[in-house]
């Protein structure tokens, strides 16, 4: 039925390609039907089928194609165009074809791993989608990236070894960096620290000396005693508006953000009878250890107090290490204390950890497994445990129970999650982009994190992850423009009625009232596509390139027709 | 991976290695040796035509040899780039045999015996080095028989085995099953011959092979020795029919491995061996326990270890969610040895430290953990750079300046720094990028002033 | 002096490596000294922590 519409504006000539992504996709449907299928579809001019499309010579494929039959569509039905659709848009475009033009379904997600037990109904499914994108695609239209301006600096949230090491970074690479610390002074948790395992350096000879590199660098500012209370702009162009040590607000315009805020050691007060006093955490034991005395002749460690539990999932990584640390360096201050550690996993990964591992049992460290169906029971005078080795209690007396309890995500990450608009874990911990391939990047553009706020790390890997996080605003600001994509909003200046229903609506605050015209605009950059504007307009003034009504509806009648 | 092929920022050389550095931070000169591939990089298309053709059957490294895969080949199907290459210590016309063939089927024109390594030199102001690490080889380790019990496989080998583009599409076939089933056609083929033979002899002499074995003499069977290769081809028919009855049997029973045992710390953690903790390993196996599950929801898995290190964001979730849902039982201890029982079952001896008894058990499949160890090569590519390694053979960095080696302007990322997974690999790529930036930006600041 | 920077091996780190690089407007030469790069990732069926594809 739309074919006969379309001839009147150009010969459509769509080209369609079925991956089988190995066996991934091909292994749970039938990819050849699906193909055959496509090849019938109104405007369909060529349809095949591709072991990988995403290898070079799939891609190698989609662009002789687009040559040889003229091709003025492209949809690739494959795997997740999260992944995968700007390799195929460059690629078309590499051949001379808008990438807009272009179109992805996603059979992968959608067919073969949802509907793995049931081939017949997946292919149909994946016939299905494939007619749906096929339908959008005949409504396509070329358009234009969008080039705005970049500012190269970077403002960087929170002082400790990460942001330390990130503004480190990026002033080293020529960048300005606005440093912004809460605390009135820069460290963070290593201030408090006593020793750095593994190496054992003091923990204020490790920080001094980066303090005093970001410090003197003349193209970083800091900011100490402040926050960030808002944030305006987008990538390339934001504005913080941040509240200084003196309490006034001081705007400072960035093209791209590193959060570093940290995690802080869980202190709960009764957990296994903590007190402050006879039971205490780690993080508490490491001033008294900074102090060199040491009298306890007695120590019992617990492990995982808090963490890896129902109310707290999570291993926190790092505290099997510190107990290990500061038990070794007790014995180093005090020989004949008595030091036990009952664990559950002692997470002593990597080459010089499982050494420290080593050393410590070498030292006369006891180590004693715990079932935590049966946790440790601290009492009075003794921790009671319940040997899974001979299945018996026993009786460890204690001078002092020291609990390595995990980081938790600070009270305010939640806050801070909200003005910067990115999402948290469930720990309240911050979510990145992608947990294995960009572990760094926050989903939203020019926005970057890096150590405990993100995950609880090791001094060194904190420090990596701020250089990192340096590498990663380069790709953005070490370029002269930025380059985003078309896929925004406009609003017809012709129809809009200023009634402000799509200001409203706007989760990303990119649509202004224009008092002179009376009518609703939208800032191109800041848009993120969503389409809630195009939804609310009551006029139907505002709607979202690449999603009009028409390639929406073709969409759905299509599916309609199967 | 496709992007690193197509950005018109990097060049990319496939197939080279490092020859000679010289020079200083901001200005090193690098010679570096593309090996000839025997196929022109511009002309050829990847079409794999060649090697269709190619009449050479080489094991498959990249499968681990557990398929093959022809003396012209790429490295895997979605290989970048994806220029063919020829395998010189097999390909007959290299070993002095004729041949030739791929040159004629190859319409591109790019197959050039004649080829020679090339060298190219480069102008550096930085250098990162990623050469990453290598599996443990758990054949130093004979209790636990890897190789001697076809039923024992390392982890790296499993994941081919469980891979849909892998030897076995995915089918998790146990390597026993799979040997009998390879060799099935040869002994058919072979008793397809001797048959022949014998239809012969019993045209020729007027009697059934049997009945002529039957009545044989001893002294007979000296006198003619027609009639001894008779009695010789007869023997052998037998033993292969016999021989090809039994392999049948034992395909027609084949399954998928559904019982599986996954054997941690394999070189890791072992004072004989690498005292260190591989750090991935614990993860990786219940990765993989989760996905075979995932193939066939009938498998378990055992997975044995000192402790189970799921430490990275979301692991220990990933953790609970195998044992859960996937079947997966986690156990203390070390295991001694893995013995194996005629029907090639291998049997997993352990000490369960938790409850202090020494046990055993049967498995379809047993996986081991090995440890990542350093890459081969590595220490000549420390010569060549100048740059220190640490005592376990890994490029040495300090806690400080966690990316940087001993020599400035060359950094270090993944685990050719020291064992760690991807997220952690990615992280500290970014960094050491970051460090190979800054002393450009550096020198050319230093210039400029 | 020279801009372009030499990267040491085409597996995952490698490859972000000289990718990063390459976004920041640096040249990058990246020697790989199998036929083709991936390293180990490539041989891996499927990843944690997310389980998809390794490539
Ligand atoms: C008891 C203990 C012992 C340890 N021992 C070792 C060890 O031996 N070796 C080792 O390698 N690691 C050790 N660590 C880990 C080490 O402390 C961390 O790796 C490191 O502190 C992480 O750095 P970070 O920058 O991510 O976070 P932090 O150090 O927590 O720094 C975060 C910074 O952000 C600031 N901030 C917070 N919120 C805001 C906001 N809204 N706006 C602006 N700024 C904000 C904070 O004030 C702080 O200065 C130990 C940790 C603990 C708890
Ligand atoms: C069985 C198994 C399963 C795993 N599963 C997972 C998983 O699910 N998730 C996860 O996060 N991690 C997993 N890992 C860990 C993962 O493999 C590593 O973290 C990652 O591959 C490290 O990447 P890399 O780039 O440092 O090293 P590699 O992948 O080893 O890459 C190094 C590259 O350098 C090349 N090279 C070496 N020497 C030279 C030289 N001299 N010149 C030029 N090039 C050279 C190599 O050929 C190779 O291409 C697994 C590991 C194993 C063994
Ligand atoms: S690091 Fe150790 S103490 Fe901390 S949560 Fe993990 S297992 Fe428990
Ligand atoms: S060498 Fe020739 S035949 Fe072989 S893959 Fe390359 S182009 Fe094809
Ligand atoms: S010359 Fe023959 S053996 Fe050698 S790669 Fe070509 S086809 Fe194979
Ligand atoms: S990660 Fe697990 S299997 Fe690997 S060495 Fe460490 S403890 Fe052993």
């Amino acid at each position: 039925m739309a074919g006969k519409k379309k001839k009147e504006f150009e010969e459509l000539r769509i080209g369609v390609f079925i991956c089988d992504c190995g066996s991934n996709i091909a292994g749970h449907l039938d990819c050849k039907a699906v193909t055959e299928y496509a090849a019938t579809l109104p405007g369909v001019v060529f349809a095949k089928e591709n072991l990988y499309t995403c290898s070079e010579a799939g891609i190698l494929e989609i662009q002789e194609a687009i040559k040889k039959h003229k091709l003025n569509r492209v949809v690739v039905a494959s795997c997740s165009p999260r992944t995968h659709q700007p390799l195929f848009q460059n690629s078309c475009k590499s051949a001379g074809l808008n990438p807009y033009l272009f179109e992805m379904v996603n059979i992968r997600d959608q067919c073969s791993w949802v509907h793995m037990q049931d081939r017949e109904n997946a292919t149909r499914k994946a016939m299905d989608l494939v007619r749906m994108a096929v339908a959008r695609a005949a409504f396509l239209e070329p358009q234009q990236d969008i080039e705005s301006p970049l500012t190269p600096r970077v403002g960087v949230i929170g002082g400790g070894s990460a942001g330390l090491s990130a503004a480190e970074g990026l002033s080293r690479m020529g960048l300005e960096v606005v440093l912004v610390e809460k605390n009135k002074e820069l460290g963070g948790l290593l201030r408090n620290l006593h020793k750095v395992a593994p190496e054992g350096v003091d923990a204020s000879e490790r920080l001094e000396g980066l303090i005093q590199d970001v410090s003197s660098r003349p193209n970083v500012k800091i900011f100490t005693g402040a926050e960030l209370k808002s944030l305006d702009g987008y990538v390339g162009n934001y504005v913080m508006n941040i509240r200084d040590g003196e309490g006034q607000t001081v705007k400072e315009s960035v093209g791209c953000l590193v959060i570093a805020i940290g995690a802080i050691p869980l202190v709960q007060k009764g957990l296994f009878g903590h007190d402050g006093k006879r039971v205490i955490t780690q993080m508490e034991l490491e001033p008294i250890l900074k102090k060199g005395k040491f009298d306890a002749k007695r120590v019992v460690m617990i492990q995982c107090a808090g963490a890896r539990g129902d109310e707290r999932s999570y291993c926190s990584r790092i505290c099997c290490m510190i107990a290990v640390k500061n038990a070794m360096f007790i014995k180093k201050l005090s020989p004949d204390t008595e030091i036990r550690i009952l664990y559950r996993d002692m997470q002593m990964y990597g080459t010089e950890k499982e050494k420290m591992l080593w050393e410590a049992r070498g030292e006369g460290i006891r180590f004693e497994v715990y079932d935590p169906a049966h946790p440790p029971e601290v009492g009075d005078k003794a921790v009671r445990l319940r040997q899974p080795l001979l299945g018996r209690e026993i009786e460890f007396a204690y001078d002092l129970v020291v609990l390595s309890t995990p980081l938790v995500a600070r009270e305010d990450a939640s806050e801070l999650s909200q003005l910067l608009r990115v999402p948290m874990d469930q720990n309240g911990f911050f979510l990145e982009a992608h947990a294995k391939l960009r572990p760094l990047d926050f989903a939203a553009d020019g926005i970057f994190l890096a150590g405990s706020c993100r995950y609880p790390a090791t001094y060194d890997e904190a420090r990596s992850q701020g250089l990192g996080a340096a590498a990663r605003v380069g790709t953005i600001l070490f370029k002269d423009k930025l380059v985003t994509s078309a896929i925004v909003a406009e609003i017809n200046p012709e129809t809009c009625v200023g009634c402000m229903g799509c200001l409203q609506m706007c989760p990303y605050g990119a649509i202004s009232y224009d008092q002179e015209r009376k009518i609703c605009q939208v800032n191109e950059i800041l848009c993120k596509g969503c389409g809630c504007c195009a939804a609310t307009c009551p006029s139907e003034s505002a709607s979202l390139r690449g999603f009009k009504p028409q390639q929406l509806m073709s969409q759905i009648r299509a599916v309609m027709e199967g | 991976m496709l992007d690193v092929g197509r950005h018109p920022n990097i060049k990319l050389m496939a197939y080279s290695e490092v020859e000679e550095v010289n020079g200083e931070v901001g200005n090193f000169r690098v010679k570096i040796k593309r090996k000839a591939r025997y196929v022109n990089e511009d002309k050829c298309t990847g079409c794999g035509a060649c090697s269709e053709k190619c009449p050479t059957v080489v094991p498959d490294a990249f499968n681990e040899g557990l398929s093959t895969r022809k003396a012209i080949y790429t490295w895997f199907a979605q290989g970048i780039p994806s220029t063919h290459t020829i395998d010189t210590e097999h390909c007959r016309q290299f070993q002095g045999k004729k041949c030739g063939i791929c040159q004629k089927v190859c319409q591109a024109d790019a197959v050039e015996y004649d080829q020679k390594d090339k060298f190219v030199e480069l102008s550096v102001g930085a250098i990162v080095v990623a050469t990453g690490y290598e599996v443990f080889n758990p054949n130093r380790i004979p209790e636990y028989g890897y190789k001697e019990i076809d039923n024992v496989v390392t982890a790296i080998e499993f994941e081919r085995l469980l891979s849909a583009s892998g030897p076995t599409g995915g089918h998790l076939y146990r390597p026993s099953d799979l040997k009998v089933k390879e060799e099935v056609p040869a002994l058919e083929k072979s008793l397809k011959k001797l048959s022949k033979a014998l239809e012969r002899f019993e045209k020729k002499y007027g009697q059934k092979s049997e009945e002529f074995y039957k009545a044989l003499g001893k002294e007979e069977q000296g006198n003619d020795p027609d009639k001894a290769k008779w009695a010789e081809a007869y023997e052998q028919k037998e033993e292969v029919s016999k021989r090809l009855s039994e392999y049948k049997a034992i395909l027609e029973k084949m399954d998928v491995a559904k019982k599986l045992a996954f054997i941690q710390c394999v070189g890791s953690r072992d004072i004989r061996f690498y005292p260190f903790c591989s750090g991935y390993c614990c993860m990786h196996s219940i990765k993989e326990a989760i996905i075979a599950n995932e193939h066939e929801p009938e498998t378990n898995s055992v997975i044995f270890g000192m402790d189970i290190r799921a430490v990275g964001k979301g692991f220990e979730e990933y953790k609970i969610r195998g044992a859960d849902h996937s079947s997966i039982t986690y156990v203390r201890g070390r295991v001694a040895e893995i013995i194996q029982l005629p029907d090639k079952t291998p049997v997993v001896v352990y000490e369960d430290t938790m409850e202090r008894v020494v046990r055993e058990e049967p498995f379809d499949l047993v996986i081991l953990a090995t440890a990542c160890v350093p890459n081969k090569g590595t220490k000549e590519l420390a010569g060549i750079l100048g740059i220190e390694l640490d005592r376990f053979g890994f490029f040495r960095t300090t806690q400080a300046n966690p990316v940087d080696t001993t020599r400035p302007g060359i950094f270090v990322c993944g685990c050719a720094d020291s064992p760690m997974d991807i997220p952690e690999s990615v992280a500290q790529a970014s960094a050491a990028a970051a460090r190979a930036a800054q002393v450009i930006v550096e020198t050319e600041m230093k210039k400029a002033s | 002096m020279s801009r372009d920077i030499l990267v040491i091996g085409g597996g995952i780190a490698g490859i972000q490596a000289a990718l990063d690089l390459a976004e920041m407007d640096f040249k990058v030469h990246l020697v790989e000294r199998l036929p083709s790069i991936g390293g180990k990732m490539a041989q891996l069926d499927k990843t944690f922590p997310t389980n998809d594809c390794a490539i």
